[in-house]
């Protein structure tokens, strides 16, 4: 298999699994969290390459830490978590930056971190991405009820009966999973783009959230597709292709809502 | 500068016997059809208007509406001498806004950052700064200003502390003391008695009776009837549009109140009215 | 030990290129002291980061087309129409945090594209998104200066209406002030403040400029006017501190630190050391109130109202 049909396989993974995840962050309004998750694997990464281990297996024990440190300025009076978020997120970037320096021996192509470089993911990449979509809609075949129902209604959650530390975790380990494994093909900066944007469209057109989890990653995955054969034909870097073709799918979505006359979308809004 | 100095260099009647306020057969709309209309009313310095009314009933929205947050689309409306009505949106925002320096107004209490760092005194010369314009900053008029709404509403032990650390109903006289500090002809109050305890609602009471020696002019909506009969010169029923509105003792009546919260609810002994209390919002 | 602190943090300051970046790093404390906590109050930190992103296209296009001095012509026009779009658009309340996140990444990709159609890519990218602070000229600090100032100006002139509005959004607007303008004021204030950065810190590490004084600010002390020079302070303090250790670092051991991303370090470290002793304070006074209450059983509700301190929330006592 040529490096460009594993890149498509590894843009359909990635953008179904950010797709699925990424309605689980728009929903739970965590945005901004899962942009400064993003932003703060970035030193995990350059750690990773630095010490000569997997670059997920950095990313993601630099998430855990962050998740960590998030949460605990969080929780910290007259701090919040638009502070916690916006101090991971830059510290992110310094501490990368600063680490590579350190190291000028070791090559690094930081700009890959950043924004992504579909066209040279390895087949571990690609498995591991695989593994993580897999988990993801299994876990949402059987906690996705929930995990909605949550979402929507806290207190009523909880008054009948369930307990909400688990669907917390559950969410937050599936959006750090997910973050990881699209950095080979967004980048750190990039990634909300793929995890948002998806999501935001399906959200516009779904008739009910249930439908959102079938949408956002079918517009996920078509964007990676698209994006990387754009790439490809105009010779530009993949990771912003894909980004704005994301972008556009959410565009198109509001210019579908606009027009009136769409009669697939039947009795949604009466207002 | 007070504010009757600068509505008559604006250009608007001071003459004292004319009214604050004046509206014949007006009706304030979000944008559709109405949502109070019918509303006559003259309000004069030192006079009280209690707004009563059930949930839901546009209380809020007439005091918005006075306050110019909303247009008034039907009748006329004047305020200060100046016509407030048949204005074009753009007219209509400019004479809000100049009128506002006139009014004081207490919002519905409202979820504020108890961790704002923020004194009591701090909070009150928010009051001062619309005045104030760009780049300059509080004088020795403006502190006066302060420490007399402070001593006004009975809290200027507290001027010192942050605000979120004050009592709810602290911080409620806080706020009217806000209001006070920009010297307004006109005091509009949301529901300033919700939640409040026997203590803070006298000190209240106390507040407006105060206000009304000094010329202010008061309009507060409340679902307290005894609080209307105490402090108001006049009672506006109100349920989407005008039901009854005049003197407190005329309008205070069984079938009054009946046509304006309908028969449910209303529980009569020989010489009380008694209306649904607020379930909050 | 007291020749390091003379050779590392007093010396280095007397060759031109340190001094300069020091000079456009004071200038951008100062105006963080006053932007960065007005974004702390009004919990812009979001909006502050999407600002980022979105002027990072103006600095693309405009490096291609005309060098450094296109560079900043660009970034100030993307930077204002950002900014007029991003208020437009969050007031309107059509833009959810997901769409502003969205539309952002957007622009942010647009950058790269142009950037990426460039020979020498790499090199050039990692300038823009990191800065490239031991390199500018007095050209650079006198732009950085002047738009430092026309930002500080203008959030100054409605300061009062920004706090206002930052306390209590309903209540500044029935008193009259215009949400819309003040809005506007700010948001072109915090998109000038990114394009000054941009230069100096890097594109990506701007967002710290923003965040971070505001924060140590409200660690710091609970007295409104105290909080703009503190968080100009911390800045200054960093920034000093730390071109200081990426120059001894580089002179002493041979490797070359990135200035800009030193500089946020020592800042970010400066954050956690307060952040810490906060948390210390806190605890050891929480457990004296705790003390107090079994021993006087009343009057402890004052002593705390009083206090200039803090906790985490939920403590025992701090919020009586």
């Amino acid at each position: 298999m040529g490096y460009f049909e594993l890149a498509l396989i590894a843009a359909v993974v990635i953008g179904a699994a950010s797709g699925l995840v990424g309605t689980i962050v728009v929903l739970r309004k965590r945005v901004f969290f899962a942009q400064a998750l993003t932003h703060a694997t970035f030193p995990g990464a350059v750690a990773a390459a630095l010490l000569g281990i997997s670059i997920p297996l950095g990313a993601a024990l630099a998430s855990i830490v962050i998740v960590g440190i998030m949460a605990l300025i969080g929780r910290v009076r007259r701090q919040g978590t638009q502070v916690a978020a916006g101090i991971v997120l830059t510290a992110g970037f310094a501490l990368g930056a600063v680490l590579q320096a350190l190291h000028p021996g070791v090559p690094i192509e930081i700009e890959s971190f950043l924004v992504g470089s579909i066209l040279s993911v390895s087949t571990s990449d690609v498995v591991l991405a695989s593994v993580v979509l897999l988990v993801t809609v299994l876990a949402l075949l059987v906690f996705g009820k929930e995990l909605v129902f949550q979402t929507f209604d806290r207190r009523g959650f909880a008054a009948a009966g369930y307990r909400e530390s688990p669907m917390e975790l559950l969410a937050l380990v599936l959006i750090t999973a997910t973050v990881v494994t699209s950095m080979p093909a967004v980048g750190a900066i990039l990634a909300i783009a793929l995890i948002a944007a998806p999501a935001a469209a399906a959200r516009v057109v779904a008739p009910s959230p249930r439908w959102m989890f079938v949408i956002a990653p079918v517009i996920g995955a078509a964007s990676g597709i698209i994006g990387v054969v754009l790439s490809r034909v105009a010779d530009v870097a993949a990771g912003p292709t894909i980004a704005l073709v994301a972008a556009g799918f959410f565009l198109l979505a509001l210019l579908v809502r606009r027009m009136p006359r769409i009669g697939w979308r039947t009795g949604v809004e009466a207002a | 500068m007070t504010g009757g100095e600068q509505a008559a260099m604006a250009g608007g009647v001071t003459d004292a016997s004319a009214p604050v306020l004046s509206l014949r057969d007006a009706a304030f709309s979000y944008g559709g059809a109405p949502a109070i209309h019918g509303v006559s009313v003259d309000v004069h310095a030192g006079e009280a208007v209690a707004l009563i009314g059930p949930n839901g009933s546009g209380k809020s929205t007439l005091l918005k509406g006075l306050l110019g947050l909303i247009p008034v689309t039907a009748g006329r409306f004047e305020a200060f001498g100046a016509v407030r009505s048949g204005l074009t949106s753009r007219q209509a925002d400019a004479a809000a806004r100049l009128s506002r320096r006139d009014i004081g107004y207490l919002p519905q209490s409202d979820e504020l950052d108890p961790e704002f760092p923020i004194t009591l005194e701090q909070v009150v010369m928010m009051g001062r700064y619309r005045a104030l314009g760009f780049f300059r900053w509080p004088g020795r008029a403006d502190r006066a200003a302060v420490t007399d709404a402070l001593v006004t509403v009975g809290l200027s032990h507290r001027a010192k502390a942050r605000f979120g650390e004050l009592s709810g109903g602290q911080q409620q006289r806080g706020l009217l003391a806000r209001a006070l500090a920009s010297g307004p002809r006109l005091l509009l109050l949301d529901e300033p008695f919700n939640g409040l305890d026997q203590a803070n609602r006298d000190a209240l009471v106390e507040t407006l009776r105060l206000l009304k020696t000094r010329g202010v002019a008061v309009i507060v909506s409340t679902h307290d009837l005894e609080l209307a009969r105490d402090v108001c010169d006049i009672v506006l029923l109100l349920n989407a549009e005008q039901v009854a509105c005049g003197r407190t003792a005329d309008v205070l009546t069984l079938p009054n109140v009946q046509a304006a919260f309908g028969e449910v609810g209303v529980e009569v002994d020989e010489h009380t009215l008694v209306v649904p209390g607020h379930e909050g919002h | 030990m007291g020749d390091i602190l003379v050779s590392w943090f007093v010396e280095p300051f007397s060759l031109p290129f340190m001094a300069r970046a020091l000079g456009m790093l004071l200038a951008l404390a100062v105006v963080a002291g006053v932007v960065g906590v007005i974004v702390n109050l009004r919990g812009l930190e979001f909006i502050s980061d999407g600002l980022t992103h979105a002027v990072f296209p103006g600095i693309a296009i405009g490096f291609v087309a005309g060098g450094r001095d296109g560079l900043f012509v660009g970034a100030i026009v993307t930077a204002l129409v950002a900014a007029v779009v991003l208020t437009l658009l969050t007031r309107s309340g059509v833009a959810s945090d997901a769409a502003i996140a969205i539309v952002l990444t957007g622009f942010f990709s647009v950058g790269v594209l142009v950037v990426s159609r460039q020979t020498d890519y790499a090199g050039q990218l990692d300038a823009l998104l990191f800065g490239r602070l031991l390199t500018v000229t007095d050209a650079d600090l006198w732009r950085t200066v002047a738009l430092c100032a026309v930002a500080l100006v203008a959030v100054a002139a409605t300061l009062p209406g920004q706090l206002y509005r930052a306390f209590d959004a309903r209540g500044s607007e029935a008193s009259g002030f215009r949400p819309l303008l003040n809005d506007l004021i700010l948001t072109c204030s915090i998109a000038l403040v990114v394009v000054a950065a941009s230069s100096a810190v890097g594109n990506l590490l701007v967002l710290a400029v923003l965040v971070v004084p505001g924060a140590v600010g409200r660690l710091l002390t609970r007295r409104l006017w105290l909080l703009f020079p503190l968080g100009a302070a911390a800045t200054a303090l960093a920034a000093w501190v730390g071109l200081g250790i990426g120059f001894g670092v580089s002179v002493d051991d041979g490797i070359s630190l990135p200035a800009g991303a030193t500089v946020v370090m020592t800042l970010v470290c400066l954050y956690a050391v307060v952040l810490l002793g906060r948390l210390g304070v806190d605890r050891m006074r929480d457990v004296r109130v705790v003390r107090g209450v079994r021993d006087s059983g009343d009057g402890v509700g004052d002593g705390v109202r009083d206090s200039d301190l803090g906790g985490i929330r939920g403590s025992a006592g701090v919020n009586a």
